[in-house]
């Protein structure tokens, strides 16, 4: 069980939410949120805001609630409901906006322009910058493929949390994100024509 | 491992070196008793919903059949039945003591 969950007693505030005891939900809620957003925030769509879509992920929560088996942590059950809520807005959202050079800020071109040219000595600049650089590049792809490199290259979660996570399983994600790889590469191939056109 | 693959995972464990999110991670002020109060009114409306529903569905089948029993005895409401009541009349044979 988790440090969290054990210092707040979520099995009797579950039996309480589930006689519709409106203080219990409050406060399950507010044991949850950091959890929730954490996840809202690394894979926020476009034109969302993070409460919205924080909310859709807790009215989803009390709707199945009665398909808690406790099998696995409420926690983890929560945290499958808020990355498919997250993914299920990204797919809403078809287009995608162009990636341009041109858009990059001067520290995210620099970052660019060092990976790209494969310098073995560390990158100058601002880690900040690169990441935002890495969210403007997985943005370009599409909503499962961002996910799968997301979870795996930046957090690097292992094979078992994703698909625990996202419900593929382990042979799929790793297929998932050989491909979405490739399609970021193709990307970066695209940018450097661009750039030298 | 492709030079590829290689300047991408530079550039994803610069990003990781970034600074943890600032922002802060406690529910905003009355936004749990908001979503509770949200979700105890859809799980009253959802109850309602499906009695609506079922009750809808229970009239439409009852229009139905109403309007089956009507089509199936059309002929005979809109026969003269004035002349059978004529031709048999039992409460009048019965009580006919002459």
């Amino acid at each position: 069980m988790d440090p969290a969950e054990a210092a707040f007693d979520v099995a009797a505030c579950l039996e309480r939410v589930r006689l519709r005891d409106q203080t219990a939900a409050r406060q399950l809620v507010e044991h949850l949120y950091p959890l929730v957003i954490r996840i809202v925030r690394s894979h926020l769509p476009r034109r969302v805001a993070e409460e919205d879509l924080a909310q859709d992920i807790f009215l989803k929560m009390f709707t199945r609630l009665e398909q808690y088996q406790g099998n696995v942590p409420f926690a983890h059950w929560v945290s499958r409901i808020a990355v498919t809520t997250c993914i299920d807005q990204l797919r809403a959202q078809k287009r995608r906006p162009e990636f341009r050079w041109a858009d990059l800020s001067e520290t995210e071109a620099e970052v660019l322009d060092h990976v790209l040219a494969d310098e073995r000595e560390a990158i100058p600049g601002d880690a900040l910058a690169a990441r935002e650089l890495v969210q403007k590049l997985l943005g370009q792809l599409k909503p499962d493929d961002r996910l799968v490199l997301q979870l795996l290259d930046l957090e690097q979660k292992t094979l078992a949390e994703i698909s625990a996570l996202t419900g593929w399983n382990q042979t799929l994600v790793k297929v998932r994100a050989f491909r979405a790889r490739r399609k970021l590469q193709k990307l970066f191939q695209d940018l450097q024509s661009k750039e030298k056109s | 491992m492709s030079r590829f693959d290689s300047s991408w995972q530079r550039l994803v464990a610069l990003a990781r070196q970034a600074p943890a999110d600032p922002r802060d991670e406690t529910a905003p002020l009355g936004f749990g008793t908001r979503v509770a109060a949200q979700a105890a009114s859809r799980t009253a409306t959802t109850g309602w919903t499906l009695f609506g529903r079922l009750a809808l569905r229970g009239l439409l089948v009852a229009a139905a059949f109403g309007v089956a029993a009507i089509a199936l005895n059309y002929s005979v409401l809109t026969s003269d039945q004035s002349v059978d009541y004529a031709a048999v009349d039992t409460v009048g044979d019965l009580l006919d003591f002459s």
